[in-house]
Formats: C-alpha cells, structure tokens, sequence
C-alpha cells in the first residue's frame, strides 16, 4: 500500500515534468496544427543517416528523430524479430540489407510503401536497387546504399607481377592470378574461405539467377548456364592454388596481408572503397576500382554485393512521420548531406551528378572513384532474387563450405547442392513451397 | 538413517511445549525474509523455464504463424544429428579438460597452501585474474597468440619449420581447452584453497610431531580434506562446459575455416535456431533438453562424489 503511494507520488511529479520537457522540445512547432511532437525512432548502423537529422528537424520541427545503432545485420534483425515477438519497443524505420526485405516482407512485419506514394520516386533509383525493394509487386523499402560489385586492385602489386592493366576480362584475371601466384609464396591476386556474397555475384554477373521468388513459391536451381558458368571458373582457380583458402574477410590477417599487397584485388561492393582507407591504411595510394572483370570481352554486366534500405515496420507507431524523414535522407534534402559524408547511394540525380563523378579519391592515387562505381551501378544485371529465408541461408552456408575448404575434398558445385537441400527443407518447414 | 531421521523428528516435537506461540509467528518472519530472494527467483528463473517449456510445443512459421504442434519438436530433436554431434562435442571436452583443469588448480592450491612460497598472496590474485576477463576479451587474445599467419604460433612454425595449426578443424577444440582451462583454473583453484585454509592447523603439527613428512601431510590430511569442494567444482565445470557459447560464438570471425560450425555446441545451436533460423520452439525444446542432460550428469556427479567421501 505504501508502495502504490510512492509510485502516485513519483508519477505526479514525473508526468509534468515529461510534460514539461516535451512542451521545451516542442517549442516552435506553433503552426503544426495541434502542436504534438512526434518522435520516430531509427535504427541505423549507417553513420550518415544521423548527418541527415538536424536538417530534417528543422524544417519538420514537430517530429523528432532519434537514430540508434541496435546492433549491425545479423544483430539488429535479431533485435528486431524480439522486438515485434515482444510487442514492444518496436522501432519506425530499419535498416535493412536487401537480402532481408523479403524475410521481414514476407510474413508481413513491413509496411507496403505505396501507401506513401512511393511509386513516383521510383525514376530515382537504378532499376536493380527498385527490383532489391520490391517483394510480389509490394514496395517494403526505400534504398538507402548500393553495393556494386567492383574490382578493387593493388596496382602496385600488379605491377611487380609485371601487369600494367588490371585484368578486364575473368580469362585475364585467370592469367594474373598466375603472374601473382609467381611472386612468392604469400602472394595471391584474392582470398575465399567460403564467401558466399562473392559467389553469388560471380553467378549473378555470370547471368545465373539460382532464386526464383513467386508469392511463397521458391524454386532453387545452382544448374543453370549462367550458375555453371560462374562456378566452374572458380573451382578452377581454387583447384590451381591460385587463391588463398587461409585468410578470411574482415579478420585482423585480412586487414594486415592488405596493407603489405599480398592479396592483389578485392572484389567486392562498391562500399569497399570507404572501408579499404580504414583497414590498410599503409597502402594508400596503391589501391585502384576497375569494373568487375567481363565474362566476354567487350561485355558489361555487372551484379551486385550488399547495399542496405529502410522500411517501417509493420508494427511501428509514427508511420507517417517516419516515412518523411525516409523520404528526405534517401530522395530528398537529407540525400546531399549522406553522399558528402560518403554515402554511396543508387540515385541516378546523385550518380549522374557531374560533381560527384569528378571528385577525385586520394587514397585511390586521386583516381575519380565515382565514375567506375557509378558505371558498375548502372550496368548491374536485372531480375537477381534473394529467397525469404536467406539470413537463414547464409548463415548455415559456412557449415557446409568448411570442409571443403580445410580439406580440399568435395567441390563449390557439391557444396551448393548439399545447400539447396537444407534450404529446400527449412523452407518448407517454414511454410514456403521450396523446390 | 531411518533411525537417526526418527530420533532428530522427537527432538523439535519435546521441546514443542513451552512457546508455543513463538513457534508460529516464526515461519512467517522466516518468509518476509527470504520473499525478495523468493520473488526475483521467480520472475527470472521460474517463469522463463515454464514460457521456454510453452514455447516448446509450438512452431512460429515465417508463413503460416505459430501452431501448436505437441511433442513434435521434441521428437525432431531427438533425430537431430547436428545436436547430437554438440552434445558428443562438449560431453568429450568435459571428459577431458574438466580433469586437467581441477589437477592444475588442485596443485596450485596445494602450491600456495604449502607456506614455503614466497608473495602468495600476489600469486592468488595473479592466478585468479583470468576467471576476471570476460570471454570474449580473451577469445581475442587467444585468437591472436595460437594465429598461424601474424600470430604466437606463425613464428614459432617459423623459427622450427612445423607446420602447427591450433585452429585447424581437429585441433580447435584442443585450442578451446587452452583457453577454457587458463581462465578457469584460478576460480577452481581458489575454491580448493579456501577449503584448505579451513583444515585447523593443529592438524598439521600434529603430523609433523608423529614424523609425517610433507608428502605425507598431503596425501593424509589436505587431500582428503578437498573432497567436499572437488565435487563442487566437478560440478561448476560441468556446468560450465556444457554451456560453451562465447569462444565458437567468436572464433569463426577471427579465424578461416576453424571447423566451428553454428551447431558446434547446443548453446550456439539453440542461439542460432532461434535468432536465425527463427525456429524458437524447438530452440527452447533444445535448451530444456540440454539443461535436463546437465542437471542429470551434474546430479550423477554429486551422488557418486558424495558416496565417495562419506566412505572415507
């Protein structure tokens, strides 16, 4: 009883106090209508989403927008399964890798955009970024960054191999990879421990397109020309030693075997370029971007690896309010300021920008980073799809790739068929029609 | 027993008469006491296990929503090869690091007991400090001293010309061992060494009067007089390992290739079915399952260590 007396007590002196604080912040917001400030929680492991904030409140003074970083991928899906689980604490705008729209759309945790009007900013975006946010038809999210897979290079490294251009065609890369390979025993011209973000874009440059997503049908076939294609030329790397099976991306190896040029080229997402001043920073003025290099020479086609949206949650509150501050950082006001704190994001008004193009990288040896980047984003090949249930997917992937790997036994065209049957299983399992 | 338990009943029940009202009020102070205790051991211990066991008869599809599905997700478990290859994972690293890390602590103990070293005290907490790192601070720095590339073991392979890899898919659970035996051995040892400090010195003189020489002391008297806290510790271990999340949690990030799998113990199974796979049903059936094999284990420990001390 005296409990409950204290508790009155405490809640009489906070809620005005709240009252108070609210009506401070508030200030200003006199021609709002009725004045309530709203605030639209996001969460965001991109550090430039919050460079669009003070902008934004400024010219919409009545909401107010907190970003929090709950965590990377993996994470932040998991804290936001928990939160929807938990019917609390439910944010108003996520990141999302595109990969992971269809595993939130699907189940109908995300709101469909369109509700927004969403549809006429599609001119915006390259037509690969639109089709990565679009799940049967439904707009789940708003492309925030791309990932256009490209071949960054070592030029020094190339050099001393006796390479003056950076491989253009798969076939040259083969034929450099051997130069490299040549130059001593820590050299290779690339890593794999089982990448499958990289594979994946080899097929899908390749023209695979192993996924065909319909509704809750999800057909999974690692047989097609393009997938065969792309996977045959990769075992033969790997079976010919040229590429080292002992350093993993992202590892403190990684970092160091980058910084002395043993590993001669990355590619990878066009967010490498941000990424690559931070991890070898010794090697500055030695790393270059070229295309991805060409399946046929003269060809350009190009696949993508990573790039994140934002969708609003299903169960969130201030829908309407976070869909103006989406709208101003990933189309609208908000969209200079990201791309000036090194955004890359797939806008064709920021892409085209004479601007942007001719900012020269100085870490790239002042190379204009912008145009390759901004070509590899126009060229990549339509029509990829990612199953619903592929956070899932990838995460068991190394499960399977390991051995292989460690061993040398098996191979990438086992390793995928063995995947597709787990995939086939949860799936189904899951309530999706998997074959 | 039956006697001993029949005398100790008639004991309370004579002397019953003469408060009598004293007698009642007492267990109800007796529970405003321990109800703090009471409480917050329901709502963090309780609870949870009953909303795991409900959550274990349903399956929460991404399509199709959550269904009750009985025992289903049990049985599913049971055929489970990937559960079953953790379960023999950690039962094997119990089996033989469990007994290496009690014999380094227990000489340790002995070590320190034996007053004939000198800055015991600063040894005591120099040994004890790696129980103090967290897991995953020291994950990372085992990661960098057993490296092969830039690491400990990349120089030592080096300087011999061996081809040493404790992070090969065969050896990383040896590798794990290392690092689960450095930061536990001083926690382990402790233990020991307050049961040692709780052996009367008398003992002791007594002994060294009768001719007994150290060795002797220790067979006859400190030995013996450990058996209590090596079954607590046995125990603890077991516990303990047949946890182990942190270190496979972490070395796939630093390491290619390790061998470790997301089902490389139940822990990291559970955690990854339920936070990727979404499959929180049968996480949760996984976790009560693994938590009955410990308790089952810990509890065929304590009866068997038990019985062996009471015999001498």
């Amino acid at each position: 009883m005296r409990l409950s007396q204290k508790v009155r007590l405490l809640a009489g002196v906070l809620v005005p106090m709240l009252a108070l604080t609210a009506c401070s912040g508030g200030s200003g917001s006199g021609a709002g209508g009725g004045g309530e400030q709203v605030k639209v929680t996001v969460w965001s492991w991109d550090g430039t989403v919050e460079r669009a904030v003070p902008g934004f409140q400024a010219a919409n003074p009545n909401i107010k927008v907190e970003v929090v970083n709950a965590g990377s991928s993996q994470d932040e899906y998991k804290a936001l399964d928990n939160a929807i689980q938990a019917g609390s604490g439910v944010p108003d705008l996520v990141m999302f890798e595109y990969f992971a729209v269809p595993y939130f759309a699907v189940p109908g945790k995300l709101t469909d955009l369109r509700e927004f009007g969403v549809d006429k900013l599609k001119q915006d975006y390259v037509p690969a970024a639109w089709s990565d946010v679009t799940v049967n038809g439904k707009v789940y999210a708003l492309p925030s960054d791309y990932g256009p897979s490209a071949m960054f290079y070592n030029a020094a490294t190339l050099k001393k191999a006796g390479i003056e251009e950076p491989p253009a065609t798969w076939d040259e890369y083969y034929e450099a990879a051997k130069k490299i390979r040549a130059l001593g025993d820590d050299y290779y011209i690339a890593q794999d421990t089982g990448d499958i973000f990289f594979l994946l874009s080899l097929i899908w440059q390749a023209g695979g397109r192993p996924f065909k997503v319909d509704g809750t049908k999800v057909h999974i076939d690692f047989t097609d020309a393009g997938t065969t294609k792309a996977v045959a030329f990769w075992q033969k790397m790997l079976d010919e030693g040229l590429i080292n099976t002992k350093i993993t991306g992202w590892s403190d190896d990684w970092n160091r075997a980058l910084n002395d040029g043993t590993l001669a080229t990355q590619t990878m997402g066009g967010w490498l370029t941000s990424t690559l001043p931070e991890r070898a920073p010794k090697a500055g003025g030695d790393f270059r971007v070229a295309l991805m290099p060409q399946w046929q020479q003269g060809d350009k086609v190009g696949a993508a690896n990573g790039g994140s949206s934002f969708g609003i949650p299903a169960a969130a509150e201030h829908k309407e309010a976070a869909f103006k501050f989406l709208e101003y950082f990933t189309h609208g006001g908000g969209l200079a300021t990201r791309v000036d704190a090194g955004a890359f994001v797939p806008n064709t008004s920021v892409l085209e920008n004479k601007e942007f193009q001719s900012k020269a990288n100085k870490y790239f040896g002042d190379q204009k980073t912008g145009v390759v980047l901004a070509e590899a984003t126009e060229i990549v090949g339509s029509g990829w799809q990612y199953p619903p249930f592929f956070e899932w997917a990838r995460s068991i992937y190394g499960d399977l790739a390991s051995p292989y790997y460690t061993t040398g036994k098996g191979s990438l065209a086992e390793i995928l068929e063995q995947w597709r049957q787990r995939c086939i299983q949860y799936g189904n399992e899951q309530g999706f029609q998997v074959d | 027993m039956d006697q001993a338990t029949a005398s100790a009943m008639a004991l309370p029940d004579a002397r019953r008469h003469p408060a009598p009202t004293r007698k009642r009020r007492k267990p109800q102070i007796g529970l405003a006491f321990i109800a703090p205790f009471g409480v917050l051991f329901a709502l963090v211990f309780i609870v949870p296990i009953l909303y795991a066991a409900y959550l274990s008869f349903f399956q929460d599809k991404l399509v199709g929503g959550n269904t009750f599905v009985g025992l289903a997700n049990y049985s599913k478990l049971f055929q489970d090869p990937q559960f079953w290859d953790g379960v023999g994972r950690v039962f094997w690293f119990t089996l033989v690091q469990v007994p290496i890390m009690l014999i380094f602590a227990m000489a340790l103990a002995l070590a320190l007991d034996s007053l004939r070293l000198h800055g015991t005290k600063f040894l005591r907490v120099t040994i004890f400090l790696p129980y103090a790192v967290p897991a995953i601070v020291s994950t990372l720095m085992w990661g960098f001293l057993l490296g092969i590339k830039y690491g400990l073991f990349g120089s030592l392979n080096e300087a011999l010309g061996t081809d040493l890899n404790p992070f090969a898919p065969d050896t990383t659970l040896i590798s794990i061992g290392v690092m689960v035996t450095w930061a536990f051995t001083g926690f382990n040892m402790l233990i020991f060494y307050a049961a040692l400090k709780a052996v009367p010195r008398e003992l002791y003189e007594a002994a060294a009067i009768d001719g007994a020489n150290e060795l002797q002391i220790v067979r006859a008297i400190k030995l013996p007089a450990l058996r209590g806290s090596l079954v607590v510790t046995v125990i603890f271990s077991i516990i303990g390992t047949f946890q182990m999340f942190n270190e496979p949690q972490i070395l796939p990030s630093m390491v290619a290739n390790s061998g470790v799998t997301t089902f490389y113990t139940p822990n990291l199974y559970a955690y990854n079915l339920a936070f990727t796979g979404s499959q929180q049903g049968y996480a949760a059936a996984l976790a009560l399952v693994m938590a009955a094999i410990t308790i089952a284990v810990a509890y065929a420990v304590q009866i068997r260590g038990l019985r062996n001390a009471s015999d001498h």
